[in-house]
């Protein structure tokens, strides 16, 4: 049973809730609301994990992919792998063959070389090529073995001194032809 | 509830608030109001809270007062508001609890997490210092 001034207080409840928010209050509302959906800047580590498992997948499948498509040329041994001498030594031989048939290409385009020599120059030239292809395999089955070294040297050498004695040869023909010319004049 | 208008105003602007980012947790057992209700209460404790107002346990035994005719037509409401504003923190709370928000002594100890007779109690003495207090600003007459 209520007391008179619990029924005031009752009958008037309307009257309690019916206050007004003071002025401004729709305003400073805004200003907390705006503040209170400010993305926070939460790092969900679930879709970074998640991204990076797919990166690590796809990196990994390029990478098969690459290994199965392009398969990495094994790292080519040669004379100059045994030591810095047989480097040195390679690097001179390639060197001397690379400059002879810079001067071999040159004479060809002066038109000083026949084409039956430009033929006989070119079986020459697969020769070496094969003789080289199997002193490496020889060079890889046994890399320490002095024989192979020693082939290998020897097939350095021969070529440059085919390729220089052609060039020389050649060169020597030059000269001629150039000496008749002016005698002819 | 709180007792001034400006916690007043913070305390529904954050029960907004919260209701916003707690809406997903609005399971639909009570209805919305109510809920939004619980909140702006809730809001409204934490703010009294920080005013370290305690909502202690009361078992002695006050004695309902005898029912006083009131004249409404002369107690002018925005006296009555005003001393219910000016009644200490924890009276207060109960008063509105129980006669404005409509919650019973078994709701309002569950809230402020007290005993039923505590929330009878504090009421009581809540009601008999607001009734001394109108009784001196001369807006109570005793018949």
């Amino acid at each position: 049973m209520h007391d008179e001034l619990e029924r005031l207080i009752l009958h008037n409840r309307s009257s309690f809730q019916e206050n007004e928010p003071p002025e401004g209050h729709f305003e400073r509302f805004e200003a907390k609301l705006q503040k209170a959906s400010k993305p926070v800047r939460k790092i969900s580590f679930q879709p970074i994990l998640k991204i990076a498992a797919i990166v690590v997948f796809a990196l990994l499948a390029v990478n098969q992919a690459r290994i199965y498509f392009f398969p990495e040329k094994q790292a080519t041994l040669s004379l100059g792998s045994i030591s810095a001498e047989y480097r040195e030594v390679e690097f001179y031989y390639t060197n001397a063959i690379q400059l002879g048939m810079k001067q071999w290409d040159k004479l060809k385009n002066e038109g000083f070389i026949s084409e039956s020599e430009q033929e006989m120059m070119q079986k020459e030239q697969e020769d070496f090529d094969l003789m080289y292809q199997k002193l490496l395999e020889d060079l890889k089955a046994n890399p320490n073995d002095e024989r192979v070294i020693n082939a290998m040297l020897e097939y350095y050498q021969s070529r440059m001194n085919v390729i220089t004695l052609i060039i020389n040869k050649l060169q020597e023909v030059k000269q001629q032809k150039y000496q008749i010319n002016e005698t002819e004049i | 509830m709180v007792g001034n208008e400006v916690d007043a105003e913070d305390v529904m602007q954050e029960a907004f608030l919260k209701a916003f980012t707690k809406i997903d947790t609005y399971e639909g057992i009570v209805s919305f109001g109510a809920w939004l209700k619980k909140i702006v209460i809730n809001r409204s404790l934490d703010q009294l809270k920080k005013r370290k107002v305690k909502f202690e346990e009361l078992n002695e035994k006050i004695p309902d007062e005898e029912p006083v005719r009131i004249e409404i037509s002369e107690i002018q409401m925005d006296q009555l508001k005003k001393a219910i504003q000016r009644l200490p923190d924890g009276y207060r709370v109960v008063l509105s609890l129980y006669l404005l928000e409509g919650y019973d002594h078994e709701e309002i100890a569950q809230i402020l997490g007290i005993t039923n007779v505590s929330s009878r109690s504090q009421y009581l003495r809540a009601k008999l210092k607001l009734r001394q207090m109108l009784h001196k600003e001369e807006l109570f007459e005793y018949n």
